[in-house]
């Protein structure tokens, strides 16, 4: 049973079928999945839901699929944890982390995208899927390709780093690098998938695969007990996975599945790629380019392609935006994994950081709930924090020597506890 | 030489470019190039057009060369970038 009626464009409503586009010929509008919302009601409750089982499909009846699911069976249902420590360092009553580092096969929030667009990409008879990508994208599909047995082309700049090269290569696909930069390789993708028919899970098949996004904030509203935190502050690059919360957390008030407590969400961006809380700053809602300089390089599109619709949903929320020096997003790396036990890459340091601006400036309350949206694993960037960490200590093994140690490191214990960072 | 169309989004940024005449300037330039405007926004600071242009195809990247120049961001449609 699927409920979808079909394609609809964003801006001017032209309706099209489903089928592997993306772009509305009329208005060159973005394409988006329309459901049929009334033949839902009472037959998606959150019985239902419950039923099924713990992974990013149990939300199926709201993702654009109509038969069984092909890929990421195993993914999502990701850790929504109520951060006692972190509350603490903050002076907050109420915050949770939604972590999508541990979130399997490839520890990014990308696996719900990339689940949702292979299994569209076979439905629709695709063969071959492929993306440009920098890491995390290039990982998930690498690894969804290889359990559903498609051709996958993982298309990268040539001057990628060894370890992203590789966190991709393993799951076998055919890695092309072009020779130009991330632009050029986005532009290259884009004539692939008209010319050879490719399913290129973030070009042609953009309109499914970023439903797949909206499984975020489905897990978050039923893991809180079917009921929505106040404040959600989430990363922003193109732009595709706040707006998709927003839109879940709507249309789980619009089923009745939770009560309407009115939700902000919250935009957060490195301070070297800052198009869109620049844009929420200056009241407008078109997006002025950028050219990124960021260690966040995950997050780091200057000129993203849904940021009008991050805009759109903040201002309506009654959110805002904020940024991160590069300073603040490893303070924030380091505060999240010595508070909480969780490492997480620059975009997640990012979203703590502004968190942590946005708290002390008053624009989120310290006494309402506030859930910080953790996107992908810090283990895949290691090279942001490998010198801002002190080296362990060598000591020959000796019990005087490591008494030594001792005495250095209760003198360190004297120390003040974990606090907010001073560069937050 | 066979005609070719291509969609792109146009981004005047900043005052001095969104009071700029390029397209005027292009068209003086590429009189056989033709270009329809399908969505447009401006502000004072920024505007941002989806253009479709048909002519022949060394015309149609003449035209969009010449746009460059004149400080205009051009990408194609299908290119905005959504991931990394």
């Amino acid at each position: 049973m699927s409920y979808v009626l079909g394609l609809k464009c964003r801006e001017c409503g032209e309706k099209y079928p489903q089928k592997g586009v993306h772009v509305c010929e009329v208005c060159f509008g973005p394409l988006e999945v329309q459901y049929d919302y009334a033949a839902m009601r009472g037959k998606v409750t959150r019985e239902s839901i419950e039923s099924k089982p713990r992974n990013l499909w149990r939300y199926r009846d709201l993702l654009p699929i109509d038969g069984e699911p092909k890929a990421g069976l195993y993914s999502g249902w990701t850790p929504l944890r109520r951060a006692h420590n972190l509350e603490k360092v903050l002076g907050v009553k109420e915050l949770y982390i939604k972590d999508d580092s541990a979130n399997y096969p490839t520890w990014s929030y990308k696996e719900r995208v990339v689940s949702v667009a292979i299994t569209k990409a076979i439905e629709l008879g695709y063969d071959t899927v492929g993306c440009a990508s920098t890491g995390n994208l290039a990982n998930s599909v690498a690894a969804h390709a290889a359990v559903a047995g498609l051709k996958a082309f993982v298309m990268i700049p040539h001057d990628l780093e060894q370890g992203k090269v590789l966190g991709s290569l393993i799951f076998g696909p055919t890695m092309v690098r072009i020779q130009g930069n991330y632009d050029d390789v986005n532009r290259l993708c884009s004539e692939i998938a008209d010319k050879y028919k490719w399913a290129i899970v973030n070009v042609n098949l953009r309109p499914f695969y970023t439903e797949g996004a909206k499984t975020f904030g489905f897990e978050v509203a039923e893991q809180l007990g079917w009921q929505l935190p106040k404040h959600t502050v989430c990363p922003t690059a193109g732009g595709t996975i706040l707006p998709k919360i927003y839109k879940a957390y709507q249309e789980f008030i619009d089923l009745g599945l939770v009560a309407d407590n009115q939700p902000k969400i919250y935009s957060a961006q490195a301070a070297g790629c800052n198009p869109v809380v620049e844009a929420i700053r200056a009241g407008h809602d078109l997006i002025k380019p950028q050219k990124p300089k960021t260690i966040a390089k995950s997050i780091a599109i200057g000129n993203p392609a849904d940021g009008f619709y991050v805009v759109q949903a903040v201002k309506q929320s009654g959110g805002w935006g904020e940024d991160a020096t590069d300073a603040e997003i490893v303070d924030a790396i380091k505060l999240l994994a010595r508070t909480e036990g969780t490492w997480t890459e620059p975009a997640g340091g990012t979203t703590l950081a502004a968190t942590i601006k946005l708290i002390n400036s008053g624009r989120i309350p310290r006494d309402e709930s506030i859930c910080v949206c953790i996107t992908g694993n810090g283990l895949k960037t290691v090279e942001v924090v490998v010198d801002q960490l002190e080296p362990p200590t060598s000591i020959p093994p000796k019990l005087d020597a490591f008494d030594a140690l001792m005495a250095t490191y209760k003198a360190q214990q004297a120390k003040a506890p974990a606090k907010v960072p001073a560069s937050v | 030489m066979a005609k070719t169309s291509k969609r792109v989004w146009l981004t005047f940024s900043g005052k001095s470019m969104v009071e700029t005449p390029a397209l005027w300037r292009m068209a003086r330039q590429f009189p056989d190039v033709t270009f329809d405007i399908r969505q447009a926004s401006v502000t004072a600071e920024i505007g941002i057009m989806a253009v479709l242009f048909e002519g022949n195809g060394q015309d149609v990247a003449g035209a969009l060369a010449f746009l460059r120049e004149q400080g205009v961001a051009v990408e194609p449609i299908e290119g905005s970038v959504v991931e990394g």
